[in-house]
Formats: structure tokens, C-alpha cells, sequence
């Protein structure tokens, strides 16, 4: 397999961000620089938490406890960043309407917000997909190529373009969600962000044992399909919600 | 909610116009180092040029060695581009500037006649791409020609002059990829800090430079990438000032003093002294002079062709949008009229002020050490590349930030390199096992 071997799992990964990117990101400069900041912020966070761990690498044992220490660790720390992202955003958010206002445009929309939020997101999932699949891919594009022997259905590549395709839609989203959640003081929605984070996180674990990946990849996509369904939820309460509320305040 | 009456569309845009062809030019040398680069064949032939005149480094030196050399060779880099930029500021000073004009182009067309040719010349022979010399003699002598005569000239459309510029930076950066990997990472810091003390120190040779060339209102005769909007933006309302409204914003400062919108010029010479390829092959002076990216803030007031003094310039502002916008590209029309607008010193020592609307400026020597750095982390591996390229973007926003808010030439080298540099030893010593290690497993989150 060559080259289009390698644009096909690519675009498997990222496809959707892709178009995504384009339809929504690409014509709004500032949603750009938000996506780079929170891709920065991300890998800032792997590189920490790859400080941490760089010790104890490579595990010897074959137990499950140390890399379910190591997930746990990375979601507790990635999860606790990502108050402090909302932070940043509610300020930055502040300075727009001051700037929206002095140049006399209208503030900024709750799609606008929705935009913003959704962009964040994507950072994040962008950077998982990029760094623990894209980066791992370069040998995908030459005449070779590699299978696992925890997996052996599928070639490697295959297994992390699908998986990484299931985490970029839990960042994404999960950051839209999350950001609603800030908003509205809504618990459930903040709550539920690192608990879906932390179990499609543990249920790669499954993958250690032999034809794992089997299982774990239905389960992985059912929790990315929860996670879409509940912020599409969200998202059309939210927009229902504003426009009666604008429909009533004309 | 009218059609792009988001603020979120107007923002950062001059920010985007000046990242995209940075990241352009970055993403076509990694490409480039891909497919070209051979790992067994890329220490049999390294070309002794000016950034390693010293020391040639082979593998079997010890580390010691190769540090001593490499710093060596780096320090004699510095020091040529230095002399050579004292030079220029001397001739500019004496108004050769006619002279420095065709120097540059001459310098234009050797890099894209001979070190563009080559670089050609190998991708055809990695893609056996099946074309004859003479065709390819007259296309590449027409890419040349074209190449040369819009690098400096006003006129033609502005998006040609770009891409020519990205395409100047790509052959540039990938001419200096074949330098072994100690000496390019030590003239990478050094030309950081070159670049610090050179627009930064009085006295230092860029800084005089711009200030020549503002005070006699003339445009540098530099190979600068000017990230003008390329057509009339569809009806950008606020283009060109959003960046000092949010930098306003974030000192809090609300005086309306900031409005005046922001302009970079990271001004690069390039004086290539390409004394280039001594065929006979026994030293080829390669003296790329890529440096000099400071960039200066210039106040700029919108369709107002007089001068703004201090007083009205916190009078007049805020128009109506609409108004704005056609102000907008008045100013647009006559800035491609007259590239060069007429600029006069403001009483207030602001900065000077200059009509036309002009976006921001990049040197080109930024381009080129970008990629270089770029292409050097994809020699290694592709994690490299997105940790550097990511480091490398946000050091460039960073810089345009802080440019923001300083409002006085800036370098735009050293913010960039040193995370840059920085994040790429990271990513190879800690985060690289840690995620091969993970994902090898099956294991992410």
C-alpha cells in the first residue's frame, strides 16, 4: 500500500475535521487562532504529562495497572485544564464585546460562542489525532506496512485512524459541551465531560488483551455517539431557548 | 443576524494573512525534505558554503567536536551576514539605492535560476517525471524571469509577488537543510540572537536601516513579504484595526488613541552573495544574508491622506461601519495605485504615519529559518514537525501580540526559534517514547 493507503487513513482520521474546518473555521480568522492555540495548549499538556511518565517507560510488566494509571493521570491533568481554558475564554470573550462595541458590530451570538467553543474543541481532537495517529503514519505512505499482534485483524494504521476518529468527535464536542455546561452553571453537562473522556480513555485498556480491539472500538464509538447525541441535545435546547427568548423580547 | 456581521470574522485577519503563507512555505519544505531527503546519502555530499566554512561535521566526531565546530561555523556566519548588512546600511545611507535594488534582483535571480534549478532538477529525477531539457530549459528560465522582475516591482498582481516570495523562501530553506544537523541548530540560535541585538540595540545595523529608510519615506529595497489583501476583501469593515482594538482591549486601554491600526514590516534583506557554485567545486561561497526581520509600527490612518496630529486623531474616529468601509477601500485603491504612499513623520513621534492601506510585512529571512527549522525536525519525524510547527505559529503570534503593544520594531526570529528549538528537543527526548510507547499498545485517551 503507498500513498493512498496513507491519504485514505488520513482522511479516515481527520476527514471530518476537515470538512468541518472548511465549512465553519476556515472563513473566520479568529475561530483559526483558536484552533491553534488549543492544539498548543494540548500538546503543551502531552509533553507534561510525557515528563512525568518518561521514567517509568517502557513498562515492563504486561499487567493493565500501570497503563490505567497512566490514563488516569493524563485525563485527571487534561481535565483540569480545561476550567482554566474556559477561563481564558471568558475573558477573551469580555474583550471582544468591548471590541464588537467600539467598532460598533453587534456582540457576539450564541452561535458565534457555540463557534468559538466548537473550535477549542477541535484543537484538542485535531492534536490527539495528529499526535497519536498522524505522526505514527509516516511508514503508511511507503510499500510497507504493520500489524499489532493484540490486533491482528486490521493493519495498525487502520486501528488508530478508527480510533482516533472516535476521540477527535469526543474532544470536539466534549468542549462544546463542557463550555455550555461553564455558561449555564449546568452541573450535568460539566460533569459529564471527563466522565465520558475518562471512560472511552479506559475502554482502550481492552485493547491490551488479545483481539480486544474487537470489542473495544463498537464500545469506543458508542461513547463518541452518546457524546454527539447529548450535545446535539444541548446545542438544539439552547438555540430553541434563545430564539423564543429573542422572539419575545421584540 | 446580517451576513458577516460577526466581529469574530474581522478579528485576526491580518494575524491569518501573514501565519498562512508562513505555514505554507513550511508545510512545502517538509514535503520537499520528505521526498528528497535520504538518510544514507546525506552525509557523503554536504556543499561547503558560507555557514560552514570552519567545520565540516561527520558522524564519526565526537559531540565535543561537533559542538566546538558548529558554534565555529556559526560565529562566522554571524559575522558575514553583520559585515554584509553594515555594508548595505552604508550604501543605503549614500543612496546607492538604485544599486542595492538590482543587487537584489540579481540576487532573485540567481536563487531562482541555480538553486531553484537544482532543487527542480532533483525532483524530477525522484519522480522520473518525464520531460526534456529543453522544455524544461525554457519553463524554468520563464519562472525565473517572472520570478525576478515581481519580487521588487509594485506592479503586477499582488498575489504573483507572494507566491514568488513563498516559493524564494521554500528554495532557500531547502538549500539550507542540507547543512548537518549541529551546525544548522547552532546557526539557528545564533541568528536569533543576531536578530535580537540587530533591530533591537541602538546602533545595530537593521534598526538603522528602518529608521533610513522611514525617514527618507522610501520602501527598502528587501525581499519583504507584504501580506496586502489580495483583491478587495469583500467587505472587511474593520480590517486593519482590529489588532490594536484587541490589544487596546487587553491593556485596558481604552483611549481611542490605539485605534490607528497596526502595521508590521519585518523588513529582510536578502543579499545573497551567491557567489554561487564554483563549478570547478572547491569552495562555493553560499553567503545568504537572510536575516534582518524587524518590524516597525506604523500608524495608519484610514482614506485620510493628510496627516493625523495627536489632537484629531482622537477626534475622527468611529465612523459609522459603512462609512469605514468605504474608506476601507479607497484607501485600499489608492495603496495599490501608489505603493508608495506618502508618509510623513508625525510631530507626536508615534511612529509615521502613511496613507494607503497596507497589511503586514514579513521579512523573508523569517520564511526561510522557519522552515529550515521545520524541515530540519522532519529529517527526525513527523511528531517533530507538528510540535515545531505549532511552536514556531504561536511564536509568530506571540511576536505580532507583542507588537501590538510595544508598537516599535520588533525581531521576529527569536520569540519563534527559541520555542521552536525548544519544543523540538522536547518532543524527541520525552514525548516521542512516551506516545510511540502508548499508541503502540492500542492505548490513547
Amino acid at each position: 500500500m503507498t500513498v493512498a493507503a496513507g491519504i485514505g487513513y488520513t482522511l479516515l482520521a481527520l476527514g471530518p475535521s476537515l470538512s468541518l474546518f472548511i465549512a465553519v473555521i476556515a472563513k473566520k480568522p479568529f475561530l483559526i487562532l483558536t484552533l491553534l492555540s488549543s492544539t498548543l495548549v494540548w500538546l503543551i499538556s502531552l509533553i507534561v504529562l510525557s515528563g512525568l511518565w518518561r521514567a517509568f517507560l517502557p513498562f515492563k510488566t504486561a499487567s493493565l495497572w500501570p497503563y490505567a494509571l497512566v490514563i488516569l493521570t493524563s485525563v485527571a491533568f487534561q481535565e483540569a485544564l480545561r476550567p482554566l481554558f474556559w477561563r481564558i475564554y471568558k475573558r477573551l470573550e469580555d474583550m471582544l464585546d468591548a471590541v464588537a462595541d467600539r467598532v460598533s458590530k453587534p456582540r457576539l451570538f450564541i452561535t458565534d460562542k457555540m463557534q468559538i467553543a466548537l473550535a477549542g474543541g477541535m484543537g484538542h481532537g485535531v492534536a490527539h489525532a495528529v499526535f497519536f495517529c498522524l505522526s505514527l503514519l509516516t511508514p503508511s505512505f511507503g510499500p510497507g506496512t504493520y500489524y499489532v499482534e493484540k490486533c491482528s485483524q486490521m493493519s495498525f494504521f487502520l486501528v488508530s485512524a478508527i480510533i482516533a476518529l472516535a476521540f477527535v468527535t469526543i474532544h470536539t464536542l466534549s468542549m462544546v459541551i463542557a463550555f455550555n455546561g461553564y455558561a449555564e452553571g449546568n452541573k450535568v453537562d460539566q460533569y459529564i465531560v471527563p466522565v465520558v473522556h475518562l471512560i472511552a480513555a479506559m475502554l482502550t485498556l481492552i485493547n491490551l488483551a488479545h483481539g480486544g480491539c474487537i470489542i473495544s472500538i463498537p464500545l469506543l464509538y458508542g461513547m463518541a455517539v452518546v457524546t454527539l447525541g447529548h450535545c446535539g441535545k444541548m446545542v438544539w435546547t439552547r438555540l430553541a431557548e434563545n430564539r423564543s427568548r429573542q422572539g419575545s423580547s421584540y | 443576524m446580517e451576513p458577516g456581521g460577526s466581529i469574530l470574522e474581522s478579528i485576526g485577519q491580518e494575524i491569518i494573512g501573514v501565519m498562512s503563507p508562513v505555514s505554507i512555505c513550511m508545510f512545502l519544505v517538509v514535503l520537499l525534505v520528505y521526498s528528497l531527503y535520504n538518510p544514507a546519502t546525506a552525509n557523503s555530499n554536504t556543499i561547503r558554503t558560507a555557514a560552514n566554512l570552519v567545520y565540516m561535521e561527520s558522524p564519526t566526531d565526537s559531540t565535543a567536536q561537533k559542538l566546538e565546530g558548529s558554534l565555529l561555523n556559526a560565529a562566522v556566519f554571524i559575522i558575514l551576514i553583520a559585515l554584509v548588512t553594515f555594508l548595505l546600511v552604508l550604501l543605503y545611507y549614500y543612496n546607492f539605492t538604485n544599486f542595492l535594488v538590482y543587487y537584489t534582483r540579481f540576487s532573485a535571480f540567481a536563487v531562482f535560476s541555480s538553486m531553484g534549478g537544482s532543487v527542480l532538477l532533483s525532483l524530477i529525477q525522484h519522480f522520473n517525471f518525464p520531460v526534456d531539457a529543453v522544455t524544461f530549459c525554457i519553463l524554468h528560465f520563464n519562472f525565473t524571469i517572472v520570478g525576478t522582475l515581481c519580487v521588487l516591482s509594485s506592479g503586477g498582481p499582488i498575489v504573483l509577488k507572494q507566491s514568488y516570495m513563498v516559493a524564494l523562501g521554500i528554495i532557500v530553506a531547502a538549500w539550507f537543510t542540507k547543512l548537518p544537523e549541529w551546525t544548522t541548530w547552532a546557526l539557528l540560535v545564533a541568528l536569533a540572537i543576531y536578530d535580537l541585538v540587530a533591530v533591537l540595540a541602538p546602533g545595530g545595523p537593521l534598526k538603522l536601516l528602518v529608521e533610513l529608510a522611514s525617514s527618507r519615506d522610501e520602501e527598502l529595497p528587501a525581499l519583504i513579504y507584504e501580506a496586502r489583501p489580495t483583491v478587495e476583501m469583500r467587505s472587511s469593515g474593520v480590517r486593519g484595526s482590529t489588532m490594536g482594538l484587541l490589544v487596546g482591549g487587553i491593556s485596558g486601554d481604552n483611549s481611542r488613541s490605539t485605534d490607528g491600526g497596526v502595521e508590521l514590516q519585518a523588513v529582510l534583506r536578502n543579499n545573497n552573495n551567491n557567489g554561487n557554485e564554483n563549478r570547478g567545486g572547491d569552495s562555493i561561497i553560499n553567503v545568504l544574508e537572510n536575516e534582518s526581520n524587524e518590524i516597525e509600527v506604523v500608524r495608519e490612518d484610514v482614506g485620510e491622506s493628510s496627516p493625523l496630529i495627536g489632537g484629531s486623531s482622537l477626534m475622527e474616529r468611529l465612523p459609522s461601519p459603512s462609512e469605514r468601509r468605504n474608506n476601507d477601500n479607497a484607501g485600499l485603491l489608492e495603496g495599490n495605485a501608489n505603493s508608495r504612499g506618502s508618509r510623513e513623520n508625525e510631530s507626536q513621534g508615534e511612529g509615521f504615519a502613511e496613507t494607503g492601506l497596507r497589511g503586514l510585512k514579513l521579512g523573508l529571512g523569517d520564511f526561510v529559518f522557519y522552515s529550515v527549522l521545520v524541515g530540519r525536525a522532519a529529517m527526525y519525524d513527523l511528531m517533530t514537525v507538528y510540535a515545531c510547527y505549532l511552536a514556531i505559529i504561536s511564536g509568530l503570534g506571540c511576536t505580532l501580540i507583542l507588537l501590538a503593544v510595544c508598537r516599535h520594531a520588533l525581531p521576529a526570529l527569536p520569540i519563534s526559534i527559541a520555542l521552536g528549538i525548544m519544543f523540538y528537543f522536547l518532543t524527541r527526548l520525552l514525548m516521542e517514547p512516551f506516545v510511540v510507547g502508548t499508541s503502540t499498545s492500542l492505548v490513547m485517551f
